[in-house]
């Protein structure tokens, strides 16, 4: 939230409000409204207390304000935890962090089916074998699960090792009082 | 650089600046200081201080309480307070407000009315 009136960066204070088109050649920094077309080639800010309500199209746009309209990116489009938007977003890099509200319709321009499919596969292919190594986890589950296990099959409580002692005997504690109800 | 130079420390405050790249067509109205290095065309409507500076230009109607140019204006200026045309800037059009400035060099051309009743009045 640094305030600098350097060349090169346009900020748009809390109670401006712009309506119409703007244009430019440098970043821009939305902290109060704009409405009607925005176009720039740079770095499109939008802050928390910024609104914009345009069809914007930008090189990058940031969004911790809120948009309504269209947002066409040659970079990426990114909704921080605070932003807000409804529109179209069209970028090749679209990022919307968890906290973030958005509703329309993403394009990240053309999608290569076949590398997509070979990207799956690829993708497949290391998590099958990884569930091998993972045979060691099957091990720590039934102690995890040894609860669940003694209350539905009591028999089946003795089976495991139960190398925690501790955890074995608050289980034979809780399968006493599930007798005594 | 020299742009630097001339910013007075008042405008150091301005939390609205239009850059010498931005063009906007339409309408600006707000109630805090703007500072104007790029295109401007339509209608400014400011509660408050309007800087046009030397790289700025305007091709608007201006209703503000004060307006300080040093750059390029074509268009009426209408200013509750103050109007001050700095020596480099142009200006076309008419300005109404009870106080102008005209420093030497500055080129203007207009009328100029500084009934200060009419324009509270409106």
């Amino acid at each position: 939230m640094t305030v600098t009136t350097t060349d090169g960066t346009t900020i748009i204070g809390e109670s401006i409000l712009i309506s119409g088109s703007l244009n430019g050649d440098e970043d821009l920094t939305v902290r109060g409204r704009v409405e009607g077309t925005l176009t720039l080639t740079k770095t499109l800010v939008v802050e928390p207390t910024g609104v914009v309500k345009a069809e914007v199209q930008v090189k990058n746009c940031v969004i911790a304000g809120a948009i309504v309209g269209n947002v066409t990116a040659t970079e990426s489009v990114e909704i921080t935890k605070e932003g807000r938007m409804v529109g179209d977003i069209a970028a090749p890099r679209v990022i919307i962090v968890d906290g973030a509200s958005f509703r329309g319709r993403i394009d990240m321009g053309e999608v290569n089916v076949d590398a997509g499919r070979g990207n799956v596969r690829a993708v497949q292919a290391p998590a099958r074998p990884s569930l091998r190594p993972a045979l060691s986890r099957p091990a720590a589950r039934p102690a995890e699960a040894k609860k669940a296990d003694e209350k539905t099959v009591v028999a089946s409580a003795p089976r495991p090792p139960a190398p925690p002692a501790p955890v074995a005997m608050g289980a034979v504690k809780r399968k006493v009082i599930v007798k005594r109800k | 650089m020299a742009g630097i130079e001339k910013v007075p420390s008042s405008r150091s405050g301005a939390h609205t600046v239009i850059g010498s790249s931005i063009v906007i067509d339409g309408e600006i109205s707000g109630d805090e200081d703007l500072v104007i290095q790029g295109t401007v065309k339509g209608r400014i409507s400011l509660r408050e201080s309007l800087f046009v500076e030397g790289s700025g230009v305007i091709e608007a109607d201006i209703e503000t309480a004060n307006v300080d140019v040093s750059g390029q204006v074509t268009g009426n200026i209408a200013a509750t307070d103050k109007v001050e045309l700095k020596a480099d800037c142009k200006v076309v059009g008419d300005i109404r407000a009870p106080r102008i400035l005209i420093a030497d060099g500055a080129v203007f051309k207009g009328n100029v009315d500084m009934d200060v009743k009419e324009v509270k009045g409106k």
